[in-house]
């Protein structure tokens, strides 16, 4: 056990990953001598070679296609984009071929796609947006967005190890604000369990990545008992375990910072009108960015990201509802 | 002003045999033309029964480039055909009756019913099931040349790719990536002069589409496509460079698309003349013309081959037909791979 | 390959976008053989115009379509009988989907139907009606009236924290959770209208308040645990018992209840009384009862002090020009009490009142009340003085303002003033009257000064007044 930040977990999972299973690769832009954009793979391509820590030329589709076919061969692609935002110029691989391959054609496709997400630095927007909604919503891939390091670490080793395409999204913000203690020995955490990161009985408050941070400021500062419950995976998510936590508390707030319609919230909070509505003493209540792009100034960026006082407001209204 | 180099046409049958084809192979590319005509030919009458749903695409024309590039492949390459490479599918050992299955929506047909037209593959054959966004297989190709460079493995990827999908980004980026780093990749442009309805001259601004090789760092070809042997010739010659680590090649092969885009469509916009002349090239007819002047092929083969490939389409076609439709009740199933899909050829 | 069964021969789809087709030209007739594969029509459609091969080989059966006509993709346009071989069989059928069964919903939860005797009357007991959904199911299951739970909601509302600790607390809700008059319509004999001895001139026992005529669907509990220490019984509430509870405190928490209390000399009522009896009885076959005569100086003072009569009604005073006269009646054996109701009584004289006082006596004795009779109400008389008290302090019946008490009318020495303005003493019939009424309306001199003119009505009772 030691503490880590965020970003060394995932870069620890990968590279304990890489050692173990000689299938493995990453390929991405500047990951190799660079150690990538954002230093994960820092020290990667020293221990691993050129031809298992891949400098792609700038084309998300070579890199997207590229890691379909390589993974349709036997290989563990860690493909990535160098930010989440670029994926829409790999999102023809992505959706069309690599989604589909398994179910239609019985081909496995087993990718991982690291998708650095997230805004809060003036990225503006083109470098700050969390698209998991969007690739949720496609049959066929899985989305996880750990928020600790130590989900972080488990969740990259269980993403290689599956057998789909699973979509990483690592939370730029967190990288290295977030420490934590994170076992040394290899582990895996499972894709689609939540996990209950602060235990109430008066509201729900469910959400991911680095919004899990802002939720517990803002349960802080409301007098009543919220249980923020941390997805952790947001295709296939947890169910049972929101469902669980409406059950107990009858009010629930859903957060999330990528933009409110369409959202992922929307899904979680029709099934909780649809599946627990005799549970609820209050309406589901949503709380995200508003349907712009993100924008560059702090000042304006802070009007777009929910704040910790957003959510304390949010709460304050659901207790007393 | 061309930049590709263009092929010779096939020559003498000592030139094929220093190819390593003897009688005995020449036969079996023969057979394989005349199944790969005769499995569209049927499907055709299949669709205006009403048997087929959706729609109906063949490569009549196309059927010397599609066997030839697959008769030069080896056991444990791979490749992404698309829908004028029927010949590929067949050469590859693919049983036509379960093309009539996939064609008819079968349950038995390669993709359970869940993907139609030639959006089929083997796996085992070394065949990738292609999309309709095109050509998005190509950098798929790629990546399957990338695995066999990381491994080190004395495998190709052919990738195919019509004139008019040779416009989008992805024949780009997949082949610049391929010969950046100089991957064990051979691809194969079917240029039958119309993307649907439009001709080549709105789709490409060279010469040659082989000429952009250059661009990418490595060889580029064109071959006339109604040659088998000169197509097997140049495939292979390719192929065998991309194993021992030279780096891709393109090869363009040229022929003309005999029917329209699909059934639906008569092809209106194609000049009559253009069809009269290349049917005079037909690839069959010219086969089976060299067949009898080089290799004495006889009546009575010539006979045994109609015959034989009457019986295996018409069983074939029995045999599909008594293939159940698929069960809409598993339609969820196989949305996510398990752990178990990892099990096939691919992932040893 | 041979099959007897027909063929179908459809109309094929020549594209995805293509719906239909056009027959062109049929290459057959009826009766003609055809084999498999060889051409047996052309159609034309939006894209193309084609040959239709035969899918069978057989004799042309049936044709359906003719040349010209332009059907659907799919449809059927000929058929072969079938001698010979067929190339195909038609194909086979997807197979059929079980059928969906259709449930019946649910029907309904919750709510039971009210009872029909019962009153219903809902006077809306928290801020906001709006009872949420996991309140809604914990109440169904728990039996609770979410309405009798103190909510501490927004705008009052009872929200799901308050009807656990409404559970937690051992609260006893009444009634099922329906509109229920805990005032059954199955009253024990109550006490008949007889005048007594002066001691006892009420009609009606003993109701030392106002029973709830509005009742709310009282709550009825789920089994809370209660034990009985040494020595001590239980038995459980009924439905009545739990109603008037339910009410009485809703009242006191509703109105400001004053009372004022006025001493009445009945000296003239009580003679003038002696004197009717006997015409009443023989010829009308009812009783000029002390609560007739009350009843209607009430109604007559009523008219002059209309907020006595009067409501409050959400931020508004409602007066009326109607007098709904309630009259308390006791249940036999302490079981309860029902407050029967005159309609229009300002248009009845000493007569009608004492008949109509008489007939609801009888009504509720005979438990024949129907919710009507006890529903209206725009005033109430109690007489709490049958068993000889003098003062009382009933209870308003929600939502009237006021409720009049007669007293047990005792003999007394009395301060008289001749007509020369000497005072003696003399020996008169007294009865106090109290007059509870809502201050948030009334004040204390407008009550005052209704019972100061009760009295001098019931004082100067003129012999020729009815």
């Amino acid at each position: 056990m030691a503490e880590k930040t965020y970003l060394q977990a995932i870069s620890d999972g990968i590279r304990g990953e890489m050692r173990r299973d000689k299938r493995v690769f990453v390929i991405g832009e500047d990951v190799g001598v660079y150690g990538g954009a954002f230093k994960v793979t820092l020290g990667f391509q020293e221990e691993f070679g050129a031809w298992r820590v891949i400098d792609a030329p700038l084309s998300e589709t070579a890199i997207m296609g590229g890691a379909t076919g390589a993974a349709i061969m036997g290989m563990r692609p860690v493909a990535e984009m160098q930010f989440a935002d670029f994926v829409s110029c790999a999102w023809d691989h992505l959706v069309t071929v690599a989604a589909k391959q398994r179910w239609r054609a019985g081909t496995p496709v087993p990718i991982v796609l690291r998708l650095p997400s997230g805004g809060g630095f003036s990225g503006g927007p083109f470098h700050s947006q969390n698209p998991e909604s969007t690739f949720a919503h496609i049959p066929g891939l899985k989305c996880v967005c750990p928020a600790t390091p130590e989900d972080a670490k488990g969740l990259i080793i269980s993403a290689i190890e599956d057998p789909n395409p699973v979509l990483f999204f690592e939370h730029k913000h967190l990288y290295r604000r977030i420490k934590g203690e994170v076992p040394d020995e290899r582990y895996t955490t499972p894709i689609g369990k939540a996990r209950i990161h602060a235990e109430g009985d008066e509201v729900s408050l469910i959400t991911w990545g680095a919004m899990v941070y802002t939720a517990e400021e803002a349960a802080k500062q409301v007098d009543a008992s919220v249980e923020i419950v941390d997805l952790r995976t947001v295709m296939p998510w947890d169910k049972q375990a929101v469902l669980d936590s409406v059950r107990k508390t009858s009010k629930v707030l859903v957060l999330h910072e990528d933009t409110r319609t369409g959202g992922f919230g929307a899904e979680i909070a029709a099934t909780i009108a649809e599946e627990a509505f005799e549970d609820l003493d209050a309406p589901v209540k949503r709380l995200a960015a508003p349907d712009t792009p993100v924008p560059f100034s702090p000042v304006l960026e802070k009007a777009f990201i929910p704040q910790v006082d957003d959510v304390v407001g949010a709460l304050k209204e659901l207790i007393s509802y | 002003m061309a930049i590709a180099r263009v092929a010779e046409p096939s020559g003498s049958l000592q030139d094929v045999k220093e190819q390593g084809l003897d009688r005995e192979d020449l036969l079996q590319i023969y057979r394989n033309m005349l199944v790969t005509r005769g499995v569209e030919e049927r499907g055709h009458i299949l669709y205006r029964q009403g048997k087929i749903p959706g729609s109906f695409y063949t490569g009549r024309g196309n059927e010397a480039s599609s066997v030839g590039v697959a008769t030069a492949m080896g056991t444990d390459d791979v490749g992404t055909p698309l829908h004028r490479d029927m010949g590929v599918h067949i050469t590859r050992g693919v049983e036509p009756w379960r093309i009539f299955a996939q064609y008819m929506g079968r349950a038995d047909g390669p993709t359970h019913g869940r993907d139609g037209n030639v959006h089929m593959a083997d796996a085992n054959l070394g065949l990738l099931a292609m999309v309709s966004h095109l050509p998005a297989m190509l950098p798929v190709a790629v990546g399957c040349g990338l695995a066999f460079r990381i491994r080190e493995e004395k495998r190709v990827a052919v990738a195919w790719s019509g004139e008019g999908a040779m416009a989008r980004g992805d024949a780009h980026e997949g082949m610049n990536f391929a010969g950046v780093r100089r991957l064990p990749v051979v691809f194969i442009c079917d240029n039958n002069q119309w993307a649907y309805s439009t001709p080549t001259h709105l789709e490409y601004a060279v010469e040659h589409l082989a000429d952009r090789a250059q661009a990418y760092g490595f060889e580029g070809v064109v071959v006339d496509g109604t040659d088998v042997l000169a197509v097997y010739r140049e495939a292979r010659r390719a192929i065998e460079k991309a194993r021992d680590g030279g780096g891709p090649t393109l090869i363009e092969c040229q022929t003309l698309r005999m029917e329209g885009h699909a059934v639906h469509d008569d092809a209106f916009y194609v000049p009559k003349e253009l069809f009269e002349r290349w049917a005079e090239r037909d690839p069959i007819e010219r086969f089976r013309s060299w067949l009898r002047d080089n290799v004495d092929m006889t009546d009575e083969e010539e006979q045994e081959t109609a015959s034989f490939v009457k019986k295996l389409l018409n069983d074939a076609l029995h045999r599909a037909e008594e293939s159940p439709q698929p069960d809409p009740s598993a339609l969820l199933e196989g949305v996510y791979a398990t752990p178990e899909d990892l099990d096939t050829p691919h992932h040893k | 390959m041979a099959t007897n069964t027909a063929v179908d021969v459809v109309m094929p789809q020549m594209g995805v976008s293509v719906s239909e087709g056009t027959i062109t030209k049929w290459m057959k007739q009826v009766g003609d053989h055809i084999e498999a594969d060889e051409t047996l029509l052309e159609i034309s459609t939006d894209k193309v115009d084609t040959e239709v091969p035969s899918p069978a080989s057989g004799v042309v059966s049936e044709i359906l379509v003719q040349e010209g006509e332009t059907v659907a993709v799919g449809t059927v346009l000929a058929r072969l009988g079938g001698e010979g071989g067929s190339a195909s069989a038609p194909p086979p059928e997807p197979p059929t989907q079980p059928a969906a069964e259709a449930s019946e919903a649910a029907a309904s939860e919750g709510e039971a139907a009210p009872e029909n005797e019962a009153v219903a009357e809902a006077p809306p007991e928290n801020g906001r009606a709006f009872v949420s959904p996991v309140v809604a199911r914990i109440a169904a299951e728990q039996g609770i009236d979410p309405t009798q739970v103190p909510g501490t909601g927004s705008g009052g509302r009872v929200t799901k924290k308050d009807i656990q600790s409404f559970i937690d607390s051992g609260a006893q809700p009444a009634a099922p959770a329906a509109q229920e008059a805990p005032a059954t319509p199955a009253p024990e004999a109550p006490a008949t209208p007889a005048p007594a001895a002066p001691a006892t001139p009420a009609p009606a026992a003993p109701a030392p308040s106002a029973p709830p005529v509005v009742q709310q669907a009282a709550p009825q509990s789920a089994p809370v645990e209660v034990a009985a220490q040494v020595g001590e019984t239980l038995e459980p509430m009924s439905a009545m018992r739990r109603g008037i509870a339910d009410h009485m405190r809703k009242s006191l928490d509703t109105s400001a209840h004053v009372t004022s209390a006025i001493e009445v000399d009945m000296s003239r009522v009580v003679q003038i009384r002696q004197k009717l009896k006997k015409e009443y009885q023989s010829g009308y076959g009812v009783n000029p009862t002390f609560l007739a005569f009350i009843a209607r100086a009430t109604v007559e003072t009523l008219r002059d002090y209309p907020w006595v009569n009067g409501e409050i009604r959400g931020d508004k005073i409602v007066t009326k020009s109607f007098v709904n006269l309630g009259f308390a009646v006791e249940l036999a054996d302490g079981k309860g009490l029902i407050v029967p109701v005159v309609k229009n009584a300002e248009t009845l004289n000493l007569l009608g009142m004492a008949k109509a006082i008489a007939e609801i006596a009888k009504r509720a004795r005979d438990k024949q009340l129907t919710p009507d009779d006890v529903a209206g109400g725009s005033f109430t008389i109690t007489n709490p003085g049958g068993y000889g008290t003098f003062h009382g302090t009933p209870v308003i019946s929600q939502p009237q303002a006021g409720i009049l008490g007669t007293y047990a009318i005792v003999k007394r020495p009395w301060v008289v003033t001749d007509a020369n303005g000497a005072d003696a003493i003399a020996i008169r019939s007294i009865m106090n009257l109290t007059l509870t009424y809502d201050h948030r309306l009334v004040d204390g001199a407008y009550a005052g000064r209704f019972l100061r003119d009760l009295r001098e009505r019931l004082q100067g009772w003129g012999e020729s007044e009815y």
